[in-house]
Order: C-alpha cells, then structure tokens, then sequence
C-alpha cells in the first residue's frame, strides 16, 4: 500500500482555504485503504482491496453551518465542495450555541503507525490463513474469519490555522473454527501485522472448539460467571453509547446524570479514555482537530465524568476534551471510543478455579440495549460457552441470552486479569468504532433470561 | 442518466484479455442531501457525493476485486493489478472453483418513477416542513427533539464480460423523527422512527404527514413516562406493519440468504437455521405466513432494474403458508447450492464493495380480515406499536425485541399504554403463534441493513400488515 503522506494530504486542504468567503472553514480528509481476505470453509471467498478518499468541509457564517463531503482532493473539487459547504451554511439556521471551530495546539504524534503493515499485500494476507486453516484441517475442523490490513491518513486543517496529520494502520486476524461438534473462536488486533500471530489464533480457537462438545441447556437466573476480554468490550460499547458522552448527559439519558461524584459501580472497576495510550488504535487529534486528552470516566466505581466534542463543551461551560465524534456514525455530543478498563493479574485459569458454579462467556452476537438508563445490554453468547462447576469448566453450553446492567455486572467484580486490545461485536465489524484495553474478569453475577436450542 | 462510461469496458476487455474467466466493472455515483434540526433550530444542512470503480474478475475460480476512487489511466491499470493478484492469491487456498449460475445479458435502463425530484424541492420548504413538526414534537417533558429530511442519488453503470450492459438512475427519500421525555421518577422514554424511506420523490415526504406524525410521538412519548407496567405472563400481541417490517427482516430475510448457508458469513453476521434439507419440509410459522422476496415492488427500497451481477429484477416466495421454500440467492451461491436464479440479490453498497447477497423487499404477504376484526379477537392483549432494542443470535432463531410504546387491548379497543415490555422468542416459535394477518399491507424501508466485510450498509424494503399472536410470553422490566 502507498502512503501519500503529509503533503499530499494537507497542501491541497490548505491551499482550498486560502479564498474561503465565510466566517470559519475546515477540510478533514480521511483516506483508508483497506485490504480484506475473508474465508470460510478452509478457503478464501472474498478478496477485497478499496482505496477511498473521504473529504467533508464545514463552513460557518455567522453562525450557521453548512456540511458538504465528496471523494476527490483535486482543487477544482475541493472549490466545489467548499461552495456547496458554503451554499447549505448560508441556507441554513444560525446556532445560537455554535462553539466556533478549534485553534492550534500542541499535539502528540502517532503512535499507532508500522509503515511496513502499509506495505502488506494479497500474498502475506493469504498465507496467514493458510497457517490457520492448516491447523483447522489438522485437527479435523474447518476454519472462517477475516484478515484486514488498513492504512488510514487523516489531514485536517482550518481557517484558525490547524493544518495536521496523521496515518494509522490496523491489522486483524480473526478464526472461527468449527468442529463437528462445535465451535470456538480467536483473534488478534493492533496497528501493526507483527502482532497478528496465527498460529497462537488457530491454537485457541481450536482449543474452544475442542471443548464445545455434548453441549446442554441452562436455565435461565443469576450466576457466576467469567467474562473473556470481548465480553467485557462488548459490554462497555453500551456504557459508553449510553452514558459517557456530553450528549447524554444533556439529555438526562446517562447513568451519570445527577450521579457524578457518587459510586455506580463496585470499587473495583475503573474506566478512562485514553487515545494516548500507545497500545490503542488511535490518531492524536478528533475530527474537529483537537488533541485527544485522557479523561477519567469512573474510577473505584465512583463517577468522575464524559467526554466532550466542542458542541457539548459549550453545553456545560467546559473544553473539548478532543472527543468530537465520526459524524458518519455518531451524532454531535461526543464519543468516548478508546476505552480503557483497569485490569488485573489474575490469569485466566485463576478466574475459571474462583468460580463455584457459573458461566465462561467468550464472546457475544448482535447485542442492544432496552434499557439505556441503567446501561443494560442484551446480547447471545457464542463460539464458546462453558459451564464452571467447582473451579473448571465441565460442560459446553448451547448459547445462552445475557440481559443485564453495566452498572450492576461491574458490581461483582470479583478479580481481574491483564488488559488486553478488543473490540465488540458491533466495532469489530465496522459498525461502531470503539476499541477498549479491557481485562477478562470473574464476576459474582451475570443474569442468564433465556437458552438457543442445542 | 450520464453518458456511457467507456473505462468500464476498457476495463472488462483488459481482464478477459489477462484470462479471467469472467469480469464485471461497475461505476457507482451517489448523491446525499439531509436538512437535520433539533430542538427547533437547523442543526445541519449536508451535502455529500462520491464516486468510483470497482473492479471484479473471477480468476483461477476464485474472486478478485479492486476499487478506487481515481479514474486516471495509471489508476485503472493498478485497478486490474490488485484485482488479479487478489484473486490470484484466492485461488492459492481454493480446493474448488467458484461457479456462476447463467443468466441471459441484459442491456437496458432502470430510473425510479417519481413526481417531484427531492433534489429540486428548496431547502426553506424543508425546513418549514421540520420546524412544523418540531412544534408538535413538543411535549411538557421533551428534553430532546430532532427531525431530519434526506434524499439520495444513485447512478449506477455495470459492464460484465457477459455481454451485460445496464444503467440504473435510483432515488430516494426519506425522513426521520424523535423526541426523548423525561420526567422526575419515571424511566426516559423515546419515541422515533428512521425507517420512513421510500424509493420515491417529494410525493412521499408529503405523503408521510410529518406533522400529524410528530403530534402521535409527542404524545406516545409523553403516554409512556406515566403508564403502569404491563402484565408479565404469555399475551395476546398485535404488532403494527412497523414492527413486523423489522421483524420480518431480522427473522426471515437475514436466515434466507444463500450465502449463511455457505458459511462466507458464519464469522460476522452468522449462519441460519434453514438448511436446503429443510426447503419443504421445515415448519417456519403457522398458515397464515406467507412471505415474499420481490425486487420489483414501486417504491420499494429493495427495487431495482438489475442487481450487480446483471440479474434482471425477479420475484419469488421463501416462506409458504408457513412452509420454508426459497432462499435469496447470487448467481454464485445459485450455482453452490444447485437452484435456478429465482431471485437476484447479488448486491453491493458502493463501488467499493464487493456484490454478497442482500435482501430485496421481503415481505409477510397481506391476509384477508381487517385490521378492526383482527383486534375484535383480542380480550386482553398488547398492541406493539414499534420497536426499540432488538438483539438476534448468529442463526436468527433466538431473538429479544423491546418496544418504544405498547398500547392496552381490552375487550377488542384499544385503552392507554403500558410500558416495560419485551419478548424474546425462538423464530418458528413464534412465526408459530401468528393467528391472523390483516389487509393493511404496507411497505417500509431500511437504510442500512450491515452485512459483509468491509461493512456495507444496504437499503432493503419490507411490507407488513398488522398481525395476531396468540399467547407470547413477554418480560416486563421496570
């Protein structure tokens, strides 16, 4: 993959504003060039390479704003979109809130870059899985999953004098393999190809799925319960669409609305933002060019804050903590998508050996929430679902339907293992973008409603 | 429609020249325009368009495919690189070949019939229109209230190496409404919808009576701070067209798709639990449910001239009085699965993405008593106006839906609303209960079914008439 770097990206932006005729204007270009090999049944049956340019400009007069975005960084296209950002600002309202748009200022640089993942190709790709589907048909299974090499450039510059940039790349292996019986599921994430091992993925999912055999039904109730690293990511996806963000706040949906200051959860869960952290996937600055901070959201179970975009900033007299959100996704109010959970050292098996009678939950399929308030999560379990009984897991189980509070599952936190990189069910796959640093955890109760048929 | 795009069939002829066994080149231009306010003031006006090429060929039996957004020479010619290395590096883990189903070439056009261009209706006219309904969204207990208007574009140019050459010029609109209440003591409560789209002109915004529209929300939103807890034990529900359109999506469209069968999406959106042994034979609901797929319903956000491997729009029945029959197939999984091309629902986002099989409009077929007669059969029951949370496991057959407002049925009317409710059900469990289907079949429409990796967010149609379910166990949560 090319990167076109700095210049390529951010001259063309800064050169379209130089003749802007409004009161503030910002260009933002997001170029992703991403490669996809998904396979099923031991083979490779999609084999995708995009390479796309998003360009959105927003211009404000006197206080009104208009939004355009088109694929193409060439001047005369970038004149055109100004004007139509131009024509829908002029058409439209004033903002009596419009908290104008950010100034300059000091940024960290990059971390989350390896110019030789960018350099991945099609062959590298194929034989990853090769390594996994090897391993699958060794032992008698078929495998399925997904390889993704991504390379992104973000150049954002403004009226106000901003002019930054930014590359990331993402790589992602992930196997479902199926047995005759049953199945499990692994997978590795981080922003460079090194940290894919396919060999340690198709070990692990082989391993579930070894394990996923004469499977029985569990009734519905409250039990223990281990929860892996995408577990808990996926429960803190809700957490953090429901609760975390000024949006929320505002409207009164947020369980912290009326309740900062005060416990929430157990003493034992903490939970940041942090797109610093070198071990996330993350660019330094928001899509309205301001740095990313670390903000504390709840620590010993006490709520301590949300993030802000600057709209929501103006909302409460505060700053923009550098969380504005992808406005091809999220709505203005910002977005807290690097999440943070402090962990612990317990190894898994210690989490497995201090559960009496309970549930292993590895992963979860097509969650929601019915009750935003309470940060309550709905989900079916997947590709690995054990019973503990007596501190080791004795039996598969069909998928079982967990329907609880956030607040309440972190509650229980009995012991906490190492952090680890995961996304949700609902990110992994491109419909969200939040990743979390998240430990598995034991748990004293998880609240089962309802079985799948065997 | 835009002149003919003659890279396309540079394109086509340099990959049969290069040795693919077939390829197809497909441009794709989309427009967007929204007007979005909330809380009474213009909260956005957007206008956005991309365009591109994607290129695929099938080569060495296996798929390869490249896209890009630059329609330069050098651009191009890489298109075709990465294509054939893709597919190249494909085949290097292939026991078998990918086959395609035959279908005739097709040359033609397609254009959505509409009265007014959306495009064209002037952006004060909009706003108007939202700013009257934002009036009528609020309530003494509306914190949060938004409305937005959007219309949308799409050409579209396929060339296959087939002999296929078809132009299609798609539009649509679409608006959206919500208002959150909030009040001391009582759980929130929303009430929305972003499901009011249609492949249509302005005709259909004037047709959807925003403000009449806003005016039910407000007071549904502003019913439910206040109503009592339903009844948790087994009911008698009614769900409106609305609901069912999502419930028809969710529990028969997404397990008909060919390609879970094949297991290409067992790793994201999953598998299913209708089998091919099971055409015929497996028990899907009761007699009174029938459904069909249909690409050539007027208006349907699932209508189309051709799908993107040049199939010609069809129609065909998956689920008969209550009988599982038919899948929604590509010409590939046709082929993999040895069935004639009874539907085409090969489809792509963009032109970046690769065609995987979406739905088209599918939809539970219309009964024959009205929907009075229907709610005459109820004693007690709940009448399940629209749905809020819904969660399905990875073969459709174990799901929970909650709702935004439920509305008391006594005696055959409807009294007051109850809050709290929700079931989760096994899907012929409960396509099981189903003991009537009114006439008043209507269409919905999705934007943004996710399916396929990368994600591709896809506009599919469902129609629906109010239907009866006997004795379905709901949850009641406070």
């Amino acid at each position: 993959m090319t990167v076109r770097g700095r210049d390529a990206m951010l001259v063309p932006l800064q050169d379209a504003l130089r003749d802007v005729k409004a009161d503030e204007a910002e260009l933002h270009v997001h170029r992703r060039r991403s490669a996809i090999s998904r396979y099923a049944k031991n083979q490779i049956h999609q084999n995708a390479v995009a390479d796309e340019t998003l360009v959105q400009a927003r211009v404000v007069v006197a206080k009104a704003v208009g939004i355009a975005s088109a694929n193409s960084l060439d001047p005369a296209d970038l004149r055109r979109l100004i004007a139509d950002a131009t024509a829908a600002a002029r058409e439209s309202a004033p903002n009596a809130d419009w908290p104008g748009l950010a100034g300059p200022a000091p940024l960290s640089e990059p971390q989350a870059y390896d110019a030789e993942t960018a350099r991945a190709d099609a062959r590298s790709q194929a034989d990853a899985i090769k390594r996994v589907t090897a391993a699958a048909t060794q032992r008698a299974c078929r495998a399925a999953g997904t390889h993704q090499i991504e390379l992104t450039e973000d150049a954002l510059a403004n009226t106000n004098g901003i002019a930054t940039y930014a590359p990331s790349t993402l790589a992602y292996l992930r196997a479902l393999v199926t047995s005759d019986t049953g199945t499990g599921w692994a997978e590795d994430l981080g922003w460079s190809a090194r940290s894919l091992d396919p060999s340690g993925v198709a070990a692990r999912a082989i391993e579930k799925a070894a394990l996923d055999r004469d499977r029985t039904q569990l009734a519905p109730g409250d039990y223990e319960a281990v929860f892996e690293e995408l577990a808990v990511a996926e429960v803190l996806r809700f957490m953090s669409l429901t609760g975390l963000t000024g949006e929320t706040l505002r409207d009164g949906r947020s369980f912290m609305k009326d309740r900062i200051g005060e416990p929430v959860t157990g003493p034992r869960f903490s939970l940041w933002d942090d797109a610093l952290d070198p071990r996330t996937l993350a660019i330094p600055f928001d899509v309205e060019g301001t740095p990313k901070q670390r903000v504390a959201l709840v620590e010993g179970g006490v709520a301590k804050g949300v993030v802000y975009d600057r709209q929501s900033a103006r909302w409460f007299d505060t700053r923009s903590t550098g969380h504005a959100a992808d406005p091809r996704r999220y709505t203005v109010g910002g977005h807290a998508g690097n999440l943070t959970m402090a962990g612990g050292e317990a190894k898994r098996e210690q989490l497995i050996r201090a559960t009496g009678r309970g549930v292993l939950i590895t992963r979860f399929h097509y969650t929601n929430t019915p009750d935003p308030k309470r940060a309550t999560m709905t989900g079916t379990t997947r590709d690995g679902t054990f019973l503990i009984e007596d501190g080791r897991i004795t039996r598969a189980l069909a998928n079982v339907r967990y329907t609880m509070s956030a607040l309440d599952l972190f509650s229980g936190i009995e012991l906490l293992g190492p952090q680890r990189l995961a996304r949700d069910w609902w990110s992994s796959n491109g419909m969200g973008s939040i990743v979390c640093l998240c430990p598995p955890i034991k748990v004293a109760r998880a609240t089962l409603t309802g079985s799948s048929p065997l | 429609m835009p002149e003919r795009d003659t890279h396309l069939v540079d394109l086509v002829d340099l990959g049969a020249r290069r040795g693919a066994a077939y390829a197809d080149a497909r441009r794709v231009e989309r427009e967007y325009e929204a007007v979005s306010v909330r809380d009474g003031e213009v909260e956005s006006v957007t206008r956005s368009g991309d365009r591109g090429i994607g290129f695929r060929v099938l080569h060495r039996g296996a798929w390869g495919f490249a896209a890009t957004d630059r329609t330069d020479d050098m651009s191009l010619r890489s298109v075709v690189d990465e294509a054939f290395a893709r597919a190249e590096a494909a085949a290097s883990t292939r026991a078998a070949a990918v086959a395609l189903a035959p279908v005739a070439p097709q040359r033609g056009e397609y254009r959505t019939t509409l009265s007014r261009d959306p495009f064209a209706v002037p952006l004060t006219e909009r706003i108007a229109l939202l700013r009257a309904a934002d009036a009528k969204l609020k309530g003494p207990h509306a914190v949060s209230r938004r409305g937005g208007i959007a219309a949308y574009r799409t050409h579209k140019h396929l060339v296959t190496s087939e002999g296929t050459d078809v132009q299609q010029e798609i539009v649509e609109s679409g608006a959206g409404l919500a208002v959150t209440a909030v009040k001391a003591g009582a759980k929130p409560a929303q009430r929305y919808d972003s499901r009011l789209v249609r492949q249509a002109g302005w005709e259909f915004i004037e047709h959807l009576d925003l403000v009449a529209r806003a005016t039910r929300y407000r007071d549904d939103a502003e019913a439910m701070l206040d109503a009592p807890l339903a009844a948790e034990r087994p009911t008698t529900l009614v769900f409106t067209p609305e609901f069912l359109a999502l419930l028809v999506h969710e529990s028969c469209g997404h397990p008909t798709e060919a390609d879970r069968v094949l297991e290409h999406e067992v790793a994201f959106a999953g598998t299913t639990f209708m089998w091919p042994k099971d055409r015929g034979r497996l028990r899907y609901g009761s007699e009174h449910v029938s459904m069909t797929a249909d690409a050539t319903i007027p208006g349907g956000m699932g209508t189309f001239g051709w799908d993107d491997d040049g199939v010609p729009a069809m129609r065909t029945k998956l689920i008969d009085r209550g009988t599982f029959v038919g899948y929604l197939t590509s010409r590939e999984t046709a082929a993999a699965l040895d069935l004639p091309v009874a539907i085409g629902s090969a489809r792509a986002e963009g032109w970046q993405h690769f065609p995987i099989v979406r739905m088209v409009n599918v939809s539970l077929d219309p009964g024959t008593q009205r929907y009075e007669a229907l709610l005459r059969g109820v004693d007690e029951g709940l009448l399940i106006e629209a749905p809020a949370s819904y969660s399905l496991d990875d073969k459709r057959q174990n799901f929970h839906f909650s709702t935004q407002s439920a509305r008391l049925i006594r005696n055959g009317a409807l009294e007051g609303y109850a809050r709290g409710v929700s079931f989760q059900s096994l899907t012929p469990a409960f396509w099981g209960r189903c003991d009537g289907v009114a006439d008043d079949w209507e269409l919905h429409g999705f934007l943004s079914c996710a399916k396929g990796e990368p994600l591709q967010l896809m506009r599919v149609g469902h129609g629906a008439a109010h239907a009866r379910f006997r004795d379905v166990p709901i949850e009641v949560r406070g």
